[in-house]
């Protein structure tokens, strides 16, 4: 199926079946209403589109999922965050996993019958992903895992975790699991973010017993499918975000006054622009990968120019309706702070712009 | 043109962009085919041209034909063009640069009456590919520069404060260049226009800071770019002014329109 007809029945599907979320924005409902949007729409084919049928899926060039994505963003039927993660989820356990718990969990995920989380952050790895010290110790065919993750999303609705372990020193000693997380030893502590919302956890392994056949990939492929995420998140994930702050725009744009002519069109030009020069940039890199390029460091500008985008969003949203964040119940107040985190998540923009020195611009080393 | 025919036609034009400058150059491009290839194949011939303009450090009239055959007018004359804040420029052939007019001396660029108005698009996504180009040489002389340059014991280039001032130009750079590649309607080019500018201003401060005192002399050649940058931004409406424009298209359109599909 090619885009356009795909995107032309899709719309036309979504307007005759209304998955619009309830009133309810808790993170309750928000998980609840995006497994609903899931399995409405995998049973009506659309989540199928886009994956291999080794998974059940039907099929088509993988952009029709980014296509998916900017529908359900642009409609606001599931927060495009949690929405996301089954771009980085899935591919990683088609990827890695045996072929047959891929085929077994993977229409799981996808028909919204189970979340997964990604266990990789740790109290002292986040940026510096590599330094991670959750151990993985063999035992009779088995591995016995123990340590802490966090800022691990969705956590305690989650039924399996793509888990980061070390069974080795260095990069190559970077082991990679997939775990049942109602195994006995699994902790999961929700935590409390400064937006209100608990969408993190901390996650505690306690001599957990983790199968030898749930390993995802050989012994210390971890780094190198922590790597492979990547074409996945800085493409696919980054398109539906950028559909979800149009959105968002086109919502300030609304609930401006009228009356407001002229005075505040230098911000709303910049943000918008901002926000156009994400699109152009990401359906570049969508392009890219589509026609089957390996997406590496250039990302990196991508990334930067994302969260650079979201926080002037923001900001202008916080600047053009004076005092409505601050002082009224508004679905601003938490996306506004939110925002604040799209230079820290993902990779600091910090570690961004040190990527790109080193290997874009080639200026050595530090 | 496949990839073959562009790199040849890059390379000729590099060669002809840094043996000569101003009308020299124009006589040289007409002898190369300017005109052939600006109307037969714009879509591949103004991202070329114009870039390289930018990252050799030379110049020559042809924006006046990107107007002109817009406008579906013949080639080779000198319509007036609009410049930020209600002023218009005429771009001279064979003229010289008046010096203590122009800003960039050796543009010939002289002030004069309201023109009619012209199509726009075209003469922003190529003033768009020469102020990106424009940046780019001033990032590739800031960065050899900082490989260069020692200080405490060390490259300028392995302190994280410089770094990430070039990384910061490159995003910018690669960024409006994304909204150059996309401009495909008015909106798209004005975008793209306000996108390169703002990108070039960004590399002008950047790499002019990680130069140092040596940046701010005549006798480096980044001064040359900084002030190029600074005229071409505000022809045909400055980053300032487009994205102004933009908001107001968006607040009085109460939507954002999303210019490029998947």
């Amino acid at each position: 199926m090619n885009v356009t007809e795909f995107r032309t029945d899709l719309r036309r599907w979504l307007d005759a079946n209304d998955l619009s979320p309830g009133p309810d924005d808790s993170l309750d409902a928000q998980v609840t209403q995006l497994a609903r949007v899931r399995r409405a729409l995998y049973e009506a084919g659309w989540m199928r589109y886009g994956w291999p049928a080794e998974v059940r899926g039907l099929g088509g060039p993988p952009v029709l999922r980014a296509v998916l994505g900017e529908e359900v963003a642009t409609r606001g039927l599931a927060e495009p965050g949690i929405y996301s993660m089954v771009e980085v989820l899935a591919p990683t356990v088609i990827s890695y996993a045996p072929a047959e718990l891929a085929a077994e969990m993977v229409p799981l995920l996808l028909g919204g019958r189970e979340q997964w989380c990604q266990g990789f952050s740790e109290p002292g790895s986040g940026s510096d992903l590599a330094s991670l010290g959750t151990r993985a110790v063999p035992r009779r065919g088995d591995w016995v895992v123990t340590g802490q993750k966090v800022w691990t999303s969705l956590a305690q609705y989650s039924a399996r975790c793509v888990l980061l372990t070390r069974t080795a020193p260095g990069h190559a000693g970077i082991t990679a699991f997939f775990v049942d997380m109602d195994t006995p030893g699994i902790t999961v502590r929700p935590l409390r973010t400064m937006h209100g919302v608990d969408e993190f956890a901390e996650v505690f392994f306690d001599d957990v017993v983790v199968p030898g056949e749930r390993m995802l990939g050989r012994p210390g492929d971890g780094w190198q499918l922590a790597m492979d995420l990547l074409p996945h998140e800085r493409s696919t994930c980054f398109w539906h975000r950028i559909a979800h702050l149009y959105t968002r725009l086109d919502h300030l744009l609304h609930q401006m006054p009228a009356s407001d002519s002229g005075r505040d069109d230098d911000a709303l030009g910049a943000a918008y622009l901002a926000l156009h020069t994400v699109r152009c940039r990401s359906h570049t890199t969508q392009r890219r990968l589509a026609e089957g390029e390996h997406l590496g460091p250039e990302t990196s500008v991508d990334k930067v120019l994302l969260a650079t985008a979201e926080q002037e969003l923001f900001d202008t949203v916080r600047d053009l309706l004076p005092g409505t964040l601050e002082l009224t119940e508004t679905p601003w107040r938490s996306e506004y702070l939110y925002s604040r985190a799209a230079t820290i998540y993902g990779g600091t923009a910090e570690i961004q712009r040190n990527i790109i020195a080193r290997r874009l611009l080639n200026l050595g080393k530090e | 043109m496949d990839a073959a025919e562009r790199d040849l036609l890059s390379s000729t034009l590099h060669k002809a962009m840094t043996t000569a400058t101003g009308p020299a150059l124009d006589a040289s491009l007409a002898g190369l085919g300017w005109a052939d290839l600006l109307t037969e194949v714009p879509e591949a011939a103004v991202p070329l041209v114009f870039r390289l303009l930018g990252e050799t450090g030379a110049h020559a009239p042809l924006l006046n034909d990107v107007i002109l055959h817009a406008a579906g007018r013949p080639l080779g004359g000198t319509p007036p063009l609009p410049y930020a804040g209600g002023s218009w420029v005429v771009w001279e052939r064979g003229g010289r640069g008046a010096p203590g007019v122009c800003l960039d001396g050796e543009l010939p660029l002289r002030v004069g009456p309201a023109g009619e108005p012209i199509p726009l698009g075209a003469g922003r996504r190529a003033l768009g590919w020469w102020l990106v180009g424009t940046g780019r040489a001033m990032l590739a002389l800031a960065r050899s520069h900082v490989l260069d340059r020692t200080q405490f014991g060390r490259p300028l280039a392995s302190f994280q404060a410089v770094r990430h001032r070039l990384a910061e130009t490159l995003v910018a750079l690669d960024g409006a260049e994304a909204t150059l590649v996309a401009a495909d309607d008015d909106l798209g080019a004005l975008l793209a226009k306000a996108a390169a500018g703002r990108s070039a201003l960004t590399a002008a401060r950047h790499c002019q800071q990680v130069l140092g005192g040596i940046g701010f002399t005549a006798e480096h050649d980044l001064h040359r770019h900084v002030r190029r940058a600074l005229v071409l931004d505000g022809l045909l409406g400055s980053a300032r002014e487009l994205t102004r424009e933009a908001g107001t298209l968006v607040r009085e359109g109460r939507s954002a329109p999303r210019l490029v599909q998947l």
